[in-house]
């Protein structure tokens, strides 16, 4: 008779439910998640089999679907690391429930992300040219490196912190303790290992900043460092950064609103933090909006005829559904919602949410696409039509992000314990003795 | 057994933590022969040996970073072992 | 050192469209479906840019055939990610295709479209295959092409030249595409032989290269008179 592992009279019950407790929903959405996978999985070998001829893509066109998901999936990636970091860094309280998702979405979709371009390649099967006669002078290769260095960063970041909740996990037993006691590397919660967690934590959290922006820019680079009208900009690198943190925090509140919903965390993910986060993701959306707006009144002042051609094609061409529509979602909604406080409620913020992804894939969409429908040479506008096989592929890259997390929910859990219970014991103190200092008057002392 | 379990357990924490070493090693000597190979072509050296001065130190700091959390750990452990009764 | 460049004079081609024709027998050139060919998936390496000017009755019409430039300061090989193009010390830009992965980086950082994809495994039709040029490789399924100023053309000439321990003489060494013309537009040779045709022709008033203000420095030179 396995042994009923006792959680609920922990101060913590709700976060330790998930792990111990599975429902019929979690077995149904696993299994339709899957099906997903394995559909897109015959797509993609389909596409191995006939070539890359399978796409929509071709002379002109040559990059589609898959160079756009990879960006955008990138993108959310800074979501995770970068908030976890600069709230930790900021010293924020309000940070506590939500640095453990953050992280679990940068390392799953940094996965995702780092796997398309080899979903992209004409010959996968030659990947390894990289490592036997690769060039670093090559933009592509700069993003080899960084995403890699991202990626371990952000596992390293992730697991790092994780290891105190594993070691819980581990004691309450009954449940695979020998995967808890393997990847808790004997954490018992001395002062010593604490002293030695937290200053790791202290030098990654610095550390983890440079790289993430590194690794938006670097993707940047790759349209920036050709000479097509429309790309050669210098601006790409920072707004390809903003709009990498907008899209990212819009995940990660739609992740939170919907893990708040289905796991009863309402407790944990309380108004206050769906404020704080929609008003950063209020100011992002103005800022992406200061980037996008200062490249098209350079291009349209400057009129260089080939730039012209690609700005006529989003504005009024057939790309303005996709342009307009991305203002429309990216700027108009979010502010609107967000701004007005009547309207700033979970529901409305889920809303601003989901209208920011999307928009903000209309944005990968109209990077992509226009300037190479445009070539420099006079050729017919080209014309794309994603084919079943790049949706096919696009719906299984969302459906492995959906299915990591759920899963991730499945064996730890979602939101960090520890860091709670530190709130609780020292995070009061800490910060009233913080406000102190700020105060004029003696150093110490509450009186 | 659980002490068996134990050294089990504690074999394959070295080995993970070996093989993250590796994985390391292994992208530093990557970097490395993608340099050699630049200087052989006279392919914009000065570019990959620029590169490889940020991302090389990167890599190597996240392992010591690992490194120092993994025997800052063990150590304590150790001691409990000593001091406590099973 | 040689540096292989071609001359195209707009005043003599007619667009005929020879050119292409031959290229695509010298090099064993994909023929794609007729639905593959609608979706804007035909292999030209030498291709015929028509630019049409004007309004309705008074519409004129001009064509140049455009072939890879082999470009002295080529955009495509700085983003190779393996060195799958490259520029070699003849000003000859290469292709290699077995190492090359596909990823189209090159395609789209060319500003001329000069490069070409196989989007499927290459087909030919049953008459085609039967006078393939045993000097051409075939290439595979998910690699990329261009014009390659007849390369193998310079190999063969090269080993002649080199077996009677004599220079290259001046066209000698004709891609398919200048020997096919038959209006005699597409000349080719040595720019760094000052006695050469190319060079001369080069240096004619009526010279320029396309989009030259990108710094790509391309080593195809059209003449045409200045209107």
């Amino acid at each position: 008779m396995p042994k009923k592992i006792q959680y609920e009279n922990e101060l913590d019950a709700p976060l330790f439910r998930p792990i111990y407790e599975t429902g019929k929903g979690f077995y149904i959405t696993v299994g339709i998640l899957m099906l997903i996978i394995l559909w897109a999985l015959i797509m993609y070998i389909t596409q191995i089999w006939f070539g890359l001829g399978v796409t929509g893509m071709n002379q002109t066109i040559t990059w589609g679907f898959y160079i756009i998901n990879f960006v955008f999936f990138i993108g959310i990636s800074h979501a995770g690391t970068l908030i976890s970091a600069i709230l930790r860094l900021s010293r924020a309280e309000w940070r506590r429930p939500i640095t453990r998702m953050a992280e679990v979405i940068t390392a799953i979709v940094l996965a995702i992300g780092g796997l398309h371009p080899i979903l992209d390649l004409g010959r996968p099967d030659r990947v390894l040219n990289i490592f036997t006669s690769g060039r670093l002078q090559s933009p592509l290769l700069w993003d080899v490196t960084s995403i890699t260095a991202y990626f371990t960063a952000s596992t390293v970041y992730l697991y790092l912190p994780m290891i105190p909740d594993i070691a819980k996990l581990r004691d309450k037993g009954g449940k695979l303790t020998w995967f808890y006691s393997f990847l808790s590397w004997g954490w018992q919660g001395t002062e010593h290992q604490k002293k030695v967690l937290n200053r790791a934590i202290s030098i990654l959290m610095i550390m983890v900043i440079p790289i993430a922006i590194s690794v938006h820019t670097v993707i940047s680079y790759i349209f920036s460092m050709t000479l097509q009208p429309g790309w050669h900009s210098t601006i790409f690198g920072p707004y390809f950064v903003v709009g990498a943190i907008f899209s990212g925090i819009a995940v990660l509140l739609i992740l939170m609103i919907v893990s708040r919903k289905v796991f009863h965390l309402e407790d944990y993910l309380k108004k206050i933090h769906f404020q704080y986060l929609s008003t950063l993701l209020l100011i992002m959306a103005l800022l992406w909006f200061y980037f996008t707006f200062s490249e098209f009144l350079t291009g349209i002042f400057g009129s260089e005829p080939h730039e012209m051609e690609i700005i006529h094609y989003k504005f009024t061409g057939p790309y303005a559904l996709f342009f307009w529509g991305m203002l429309l979602l990216n700027f108009i909604i979010p502010v609107i919602i967000l701004s007005i406080k009547r309207f700033k409620t979970i529901t409305g913020i889920l809303i601003a949410s989901i209208a920011v992804v999307i928009g903000m894939w209309l944005e990968r969409l109209n990077i992509v696409v226009p300037s190479l429908a445009n070539p420099r040479m006079e050729l017919p506008i080209g014309i794309y039509i994603p084919s079943l096989v790049e949706w096919s592929l696009f719906l299984g890259g969302i459906a492995v992000f959906i299915l990591g997390f759920v899963l991730f929910s499945k064996f730890f859990p979602l939101i960090s314990i520890w860091e709670i219970e530190e709130g609780r014991e020292e995070g009061i103190k800490e910060v009233e003795e913080r406000v102190h200092s700020y105060l004029p008057g003696k150093e110490t002392g509450s009186k | 057994m659980n002490s068996m379990q134990n050294k089990i357990i504690a074999m394959a924490q070295l080995v993970s933590f070996l093989a993250m070493w590796i994985f390391v090693i292994g992208i530093i000597i990557w970097i490395i022969n993608l340099i050699s190979i630049s200087v052989e072509l006279q392919d914009a050296p000065g570019v990959s040996l620029g590169i490889s001065l940020v991302a090389i130190p990167v890599f190597i700091t996240l392992a010591c970073i690992l490194t120092y959390a993994y025997f800052g750990f063990k150590k304590n452990t150790s001691n409990l072992k000593n001091h406590s009764e099973d | 050192m040689p540096k292989w460049a071609m001359v195209i004079d707009l005043d003599k081609c007619t667009g005929c469209g020879d050119c292409i024709a031959a290229c695509k027998l010298e090099n064993n050139i994909a023929i794609v479906s007729p639905e593959e060919a609608n979706d804007g998936r035909v292999m030209f390496w030498m291709d015929m840019i028509t630019i049409y000017e004007g309004e309705y009755p008074n519409i004129r019409v001009k064509r140049f055939p455009k072939p890879c430039f082999h470009c002295d300061n080529p955009p495509c090989t700085k983003v190779c990610p393996v060195n799958a193009t490259y520029k070699n010390e003849e000003g000859l830009i290469g292709q290699i295709y077995h190492r090359c992965i596909g990823c189209r980086y090159c395609m789209v950082a060319c500003p001329y479209t000069a490069k070409v994809f196989n989007w499927l495994e290459p087909e030919w039709p049953d008459e085609f295959k039967n006078c393939f040029n045993p000097d051409v490789s075939l290439r595979m399924m998910g690699v990329v092409e261009k014009c390659s100023f007849c390369a193998h053309r310079l190999l063969k000439v090269k080993e002649d030249a080199d077996s009677d321990e004599r220079e290259i003489l001046d066209n000698e060494y004709l891609p398919a595409c200048s020997e096919s013309c038959p209006a005699n537009a597409i000349d080719f040779g040595d720019l760094e032989n000052k006695e050469s045709r190319v060079y001369n022709l080069s240096r004619s008033s009526r010279a320029y290269r396309e989009m030259e203000d990108l710094g790509t420095e391309p080593k195809v030179i059209y003449l045409q008179k200045r209107e």
